[in-house]
């Protein structure tokens, strides 16, 4: 009769009833219910997996209880009614009733206990709570988009990070398109515009669809329609598709936008749909989609680089498939273009890798951080039920004298940790709440691939409370056992004294406690380290009083940068102002295939593409790049015999032992060249421009005047005070000009810098933070074993002192007992954060995952921690009477 | 409207309305209720199997709604499922539960919380 497949959650649920519900309501309905829960449960899973199967389960407890509550007094007031009926099978339930009861009040008697334990645990989970809605969004949740797992990235294979996939040309997309038979493929680009936005223009991050890649990804437009393919004709009128937000912004959520037409970079566009709020493109937001308009010439344009290609695997088609039918492909395309594609690789790599490969590393070692926090809490907590057993005792030999048997009193024990930890559960969830608020409060989190998608819902509550189900019972298991042993009518005769198992067990919690402290802060110094070796890292610019902003023109405009320019070096406060196409630190920039003409590459082989930057004569000087050699750009330089600086990066790549003044070289492939012939004239410093911690690409530096039609730069103003002082009146310089321009992204070269280390920053913070709760909780702990460990040896410390024995031996003994297991604990942390670090190699820069320092400076804080955490109750023992030792017993 | 309507009687619970209403036109199994009151509340109430149980079980009591003997025509044969059926009585409840409900919402009407109600409503209820 039961058809439907058992998976573990409707097992559990179909036993919950059993031990929950009264046998005469169990009977009528549990069927049903097993029924329909099956339905809802294959539901929650369909949409979000197991955990939300979990979730499923977890949304029933508390109907279930209160139906179970509810029948069973029902159930009960009939039977008093009705005397002689007596229902049997529900021993079970009632015991577990009474122990939570029981429990509960056991908590209530001892507040100050319950409310330090309770929050410790709130703050344990809250955190894991929190940083498990990061990683959930970001990593576990499946991509939001029709059969997300047939999505791929197929891209170049890029040469300087093997496995990754790059960016591609037109003509090498539509040949793919055109050959694969496992997939249907399509593509997109950055298409920024401007737009007015209430009246201001305003330059907006847009994407250009190539192939129908809204159609590829499947999700459904709130109204209207996605781009199709015959939108992409050049013959067929431009339309437009809204993100929800520029929708909201722009249109107000007017229903009636579609078939009106909105201007982007002056073209009139109709509006043809508006895409649902919760759809996060790529985990970049884009406000809005507009097809591609390529002619046949650049259709069949092959090298410049800037299409990232999606594709959907067909029905039965296997990524494997893809792969090799990839392959094919791009042999085909290495014979049929020696010229462009004798390296082409094609790499196809499931959609969510790529999107959110790079934040793997950090995410988890922050999981795994918040994990051992929580574990160590769960250390804490059980040392201290054990600190309490010595008070229970008595209680509980009582309870084993009247009968109760040894699994009775067990569990009741265990149920009691559950509670407790259930209570921290809910608190903990509300803790999680805010943090995640303020984790998503920071920059960096908000730039993290798909942070849209992060929140605290149903599957990370599912989450918390599994942990606190676990931690619960971590803390809860050791104390239950210790104390369920042992005859009562030793410990009723034997008075409050604890055994010295017990002592032995807490002495091995302390060295785990000290031992997990140890690897949380050993990578918390690894990044520590890090981040001050990456802050000293020389960016290669004179940061200071310099302002920066970028413009981009919707039609090229030749006078419009110079008389921008020269408006800006007149205003007062302002020394200098130059261009540049990208900012220095901000990424590699646009590059383009170098070729020496003085040495040829022989027959067949490609030219690398490297960095190549445009930039007015006054850039170097302004932002603080050094001339090294030669001379540098100059306003007088001729358009068609371009002179040409380049970085000393470049001259180490090709010119190792050669003078690189006056050699020819020239950029882009052969037929296409950005310009035939250029002469170097001079070599400039390095600046770190992927990146403080990667070295400095070889680059060149183009005049504008080779390239009038460049129309978008940045601005570099070298300011006398603070760069924020002029801030507005070079803003007002720019509208004087043009008032329909919009000036993006000001900010000061410092910002500018601080942002490019905020990543690192953020995952050293974080891991700070949790390394600092860490050694707190762990000093705690040691101090605390101490001092039980000295209150349970009054009698004996008495004895030796009214022995004649000097204060400081005492001290010392206790001390040198601290020293032993914080000892302990640093040998076992420092053989796990060895087997550890490791994993956290790709986030560390100038130091390796054993670094001796860190690990020497890290043990040495801990030492001094457990010196600290004995000294107190050593103190303490020294100050025993003796006489007062001795009449206690 | 009649007189024993001028006494405003006790209101449901807003489960229990749902779950009748649901029963207005079709007989359903469980399932099929907690479905059909999550489209027509746009998502706004999920049941649980718990829930929509205990209310099952009252209303079997109270006599509002009954288990079908036989299956609806075309109905699959899964025999986990049983069907349920409004009662007369249940009908009745209903009924007057929405009237409480429109009685109150005439109240809101008068003191302007709501707008008055168009021609074509008016009409209907002659």
């Amino acid at each position: 009769m039961t058809d439907y497949r058992l998976t573990g959650v409707l097992r559990a649920y179909r036993a919950i009833l059993a031990m929950l519900l009264p046998a005469d309501f169990h009977r009528k309905f549990a069927h049903q219910m097993i029924a329909v829960f099956a339905e809802l449960e294959a539901e929650a899973r369909q949409r979000a997996g197991r955990l939300g199967a979990i979730g499923a389960l977890v949304s029933e407890l508390p109907g279930l209880t209160r139906l179970a509550l509810r029948e069973r007094r029902a159930e009960r007031v009939s039977r008093s009614l009705s005397p002689g009926a007596r229902s049997t099978g529900q021993g079970m339930f009632e015991s577990l009733l009474q122990d939570v009861r029981y429990g509960a009040r056991s908590l209530r008697r001892s507040p100050g206990f319950t409310i330090v334990a309770a929050l410790t645990l709130a703050l344990g989970i809250g955190a894991n709570t929190a940083i498990f809605s990061v990683v959930d969004g970001v990593l576990l949740r499946p991509l939001a988009f029709r059969d997300p797992s047939r999505l791929v990235a197929v891209g170049e294979q890029s040469s300087s990070a093997p496995g990754a996939v790059s960016v591609t040309s037109p003509a090498n997309l539509f040949d793919w398109q055109r050959s694969s038979r496992t997939m249907r493929i399509a593509g997109f680009a950055d298409r920024s515009g401007t737009l007015i936005v209430h009246g201001e223009p305003q330059l907006l991050d847009g994407t250009q669809s190539i192939g129908g890649m809204l159609q590829v990804l499947g999700v459904p437009p709130l109204f209207g329609r996605l781009l199709s393919e015959a939108d992409e004709d050049p013959a067929s009128p431009p339309v437009i598709v809204l993100s929800y937000a520029t929708w909201r912004d722009l249109f107000g959520e007017d229903r009636t936008v579609l078939g009106k037409s909105i201007a982007v970079d002056g073209t009139p566009r109709t509006i043809v749909g508006v895409m649902p709020p919760d759809f996060s493109f790529m985990g970049e937001p884009s406000a809005f989609f507009v097809p591609a308009h390529f002619d046949a010439g650049f259709r069949a344009n092959r090298d410049q680089y800037f299409i990232q290609a999606v594709g959907r695997l067909a029905d039965g088609a296997t990524l494997e498939e893809a792969r090799v039918e990839m392959e094919t492909v791009a042999a085909r395309l290495r014979r049929d273009w020696p010229v462009f594609d004798t390296n082409l690789k094609i790499a196809v790599q499931p959609l969510q890798e790529t999107l959110v490969g790079s934040s793997r590393t950090s995410l988890l070692v922050l999981m795994g951080a918040v994990g051992f926090v929580l574990l160590i809490t769960c250390v804490n907590l059980g040392n201290l039920l054990l600190a309490r057993a010595a008070i229970r005792r008595r209680e509980i030999a009582v309870r084993q004298a009247l009968g109760a048997g040894q699994g009775r009193v067990a569990r009741q024990l265990l149920t009691e940790s559950l509670l407790l930890a259930l209570i921290g559960g809910a608190l903990g969830v509300s803790i999680g709440k805010l943090f995640l608020e303020l984790l998503l409060a920071a920059p960096v989190t908000s730039n993290l691939p798909r942070a849209s998608e992060i929140a605290l819902d149903g599957r990370v509550l599912a989450f918390a409370f599994v942990v606190s189900m676990v931690a619960g019972f971590l803390f809860g298991v050791v104390p239950a056992l210790q104390l369920s042993r042992g005859s009562s009518s030793e410990v009723l005769r034997d008075g409050s004294r604890g055994s010295s198992s017990h002592q032995w067990t807490r002495s091995v919690l302390v060295v785990a406690e000290v031992a997990l402290a140890m690897v949380l802060l050993a990578g918390a110094g690894l990044l520590l380290r890090s981040f001050a070796l990456l802050q000293r890292v020389d960016p290669g610019v004179r940061r200071e009083g310099l302002l920066t902003f970028s413009i981009r023109l919707s039609q090229p405009n030749p006078t419009f940068f110079p008389r921008a320019l020269a408006r800006i070096e007149a205003l007062p406060g302002v020394r200098a102002a130059a261009l540049v196409s990208q900012l220095p630190v901000t990424g590699r920039g646009i590059g383009a295939w170098l070729n020496r003409i003085d040495r040829p590459l022989p027959a067949g082989v490609n030219p690398t593409g490297e960095a190549y930057r445009v930039v007015t004569p006054e850039y170097f000087s302004t932002i603080g790049i050094v001339l090294e050699r030669g001379r540098l750009l100059q306003s007088t330089d001729s358009k068609d015999a371009p002179a040409v600086v380049v970085n000393a990066a470049l001259v180490r790549k090709y010119y190792r032992d050669e003078e690189p003044l006056g050699k020819p070289i020239y950029l882009g492939a052969p037929d296409n060249r950005l310009f035939q012939r250029a002469s170097i004239v001079g070599v400039v410093s390095d600046t770190r421009d992927a990146g403080l911690g990667n070295s400095p690409l070889p680059t060149v530096y183009i005049p504008t005047t080779v390239m009038p039609w460049w129309n978008r730069f940045s601005f570099v103003v070298r300011t006398q005070q603070d760069p924020i002082a002029v801030a507005s009146a070079v803003r007002a310089a720019v509208r004087e000009i043009d008032a329909t321009l919009p000036v993006r992204d000001m900010q000061t070269m410092e910002t500018v810098l601080s942002t490019a280390i905020a990543p690192a920053r953020w995952s050293t913070a974080l891991l700070g933070v949790f390394a600092g709760i860490a050694l707190v909780i762990a000093v705690l702990g040691v101090f605390g074993v101490l001092s039980y460990i000295v209150t349970q040896r009054t009698r004996e410390l008495g004895i030796r002192i009214a022995l004649g024995a000097a204060p400081g031996q005492v001290r010392r003994m206790v001390v040198r007992r601290g020293l032993a297991l914080g000892g302990a604990g640093i040998a076992a942390g420092f053989v796990a954060s060895v087997l550890l670090t490791r994993f956290m190699a790709s986030l560390l820069f100038g130091v390796t995952p054993t670094d001796p320092l860190t690990f020497a400076g890290v043990a040495m804080l801990l030492a001094l921690a457990a010196v600290l955490a004995s000294y107190l109750p050593a103190a303490r023992a020294t100050r025993v009477d003796p006489m007062c030792a001795l009449r206690a017993e | 409207m009649s007189d024993t309507d001028s006494r405003l009687p006790a209101p449901l619970s807003t489960q229990v309305f749902h779950i009748l209403l649901s029963l207005v036109d079709d007989d359903l199994h469980g399932y099929a209720i907690i479905q059909d009151v999550a489209s027509r509340t746009d998502g706004g109430l999920r049941l649980t199997a718990s829930t929509l149980y205990a209310a099952v079980k009252r209303l079997l009591e109270s006599g509002w709604i009954e288990e079908r003997t036989t299956r609806p025509a075309g109905a699959p044969t899964d025999p986990r499922r049983r069907y349920y059926r409004l009662t007369r009585l249940g009908r009745d409840v209903a009924r007057a539960e929405a009237r409480r409900l429109e009685q109150l919402a005439a109240m809101a009407r008068a003191k302007r919380l709501l707008p008055p109600l168009g021609a074509s409503a008016k009409g209907a209820r002659a």
